[in-house]
């Protein structure tokens, strides 16, 4: 398998996941209601912190 | 805080576009300048995006605006607007002596050690009610209003510490300070949010 094009396809996947995370965290904040905070929070917070964790995995694990 | 949220939408709004960039053509990576990007995009605009969404929702979650939301707390919302002085809640809100913004986060917080993550934590309790549990005919307070919430601002204060009837009773004094004598239930300032009576009584309506 070609390992950039491995690397390109975890970066891809990390940018998905923060697409997700950041959109639930615009529209919280544009809905000014309790729930929201809380998916904010949850939700956002796990997809963001899922895309960054993808985001050190792919460099780590990365076959020099 | 006006400011805030659009500055913070725009950043989530950039760092958006970037990362759909990034997803796009992830052959960008492969130079110096692209894995820089990535690291910009994927790892140190999302982190701040976070941080700055999540205290800009802690802030938010203070709000007067924000503990009204909820319809449970409508009555008591209004009880800030009663047009009668011996009602402590709408004495304090209609004078400014709290924040008006920040009013039920002011005396309802919890002038301890974590205090504030403990009001917060019992606000996610109150969210899970709202939407999943059963909401409660009659509120009340999780334990006995203590003192320490009003003394936070009256402490050294000239009205409260040689106030006329504060000083009648040498005791007196010194028992509010030890949360020995409620300052609420006392029968001194003991007409708070008198939600159930809301309808007999008249509304002060403020000045655009």
């Amino acid at each position: 398998m070609n390992l950039s094009s491995d690397l390109e396809r975890q970066l891809q996947r990390s940018g998905l996941l923060l697409i997700i995370g950041l959109g639930i965290e615009g529209v919280c904040l544009l809905w000014a209601r309790p729930i929201a905070f809380v998916l904010m929070v949850a939700a956002g917070g796990f997809f963001c912190a899922a895309g960054v964790a993808v985001y050190l995995y792919a460099l780590v694990s990365r076959k020099l | 805080m006006a400011l805030r949220t659009p500055l913070l939408i725009s950043l989530i709004a950039l760092s958006l576009m970037l990362i759909a960039l990034l997803v796009a053509r992830p052959q960008m990576t492969s130079t110096r300048g692209g894995k820089m990007l990535a690291f910009l995009v994927l790892f140190a605009l999302p982190l701040l995006c976070m941080a700055v969404g999540v205290s800009s929702e802690m802030q938010r979650s203070k709000s007067t605006q924000f503990c009204l939301s909820c319809h449970v707390m409508e009555g008591y919302g209004r009880s800030l607007y009663i047009d009668d002085p011996a009602h402590l809640p709408a004495a304090h809100f209609q004078n400014h002596r709290v924040p008006a913004d920040q009013a039920c986060y002011t005396c309802h917080t919890n002038y301890a050690m974590f205090g504030g993550f403990r009001a917060k934590l019992h606000g996610l309790r109150h969210v899970y009610v709202q939407y999943l549990g059963t909401i409660p005919q009659q509120i009340h307070l999780y334990e006995p209003y203590n003192n320490r919430e009003c003394l936070h601002c009256h402490l050294g204060a000239r009205s409260f510490e040689e106030g006329v009837v504060h000083n009648a009773d040498p005791d007196l004094l010194p028992a509010v300070k030890a949360n020995k004598v409620s300052c609420l239930s006392s029968g001194c300032h003991d007409t708070v949010h008198d939600v159930s009576r809301l309808k007999d009584l008249t509304f002060w309506k403020p000045k655009e």
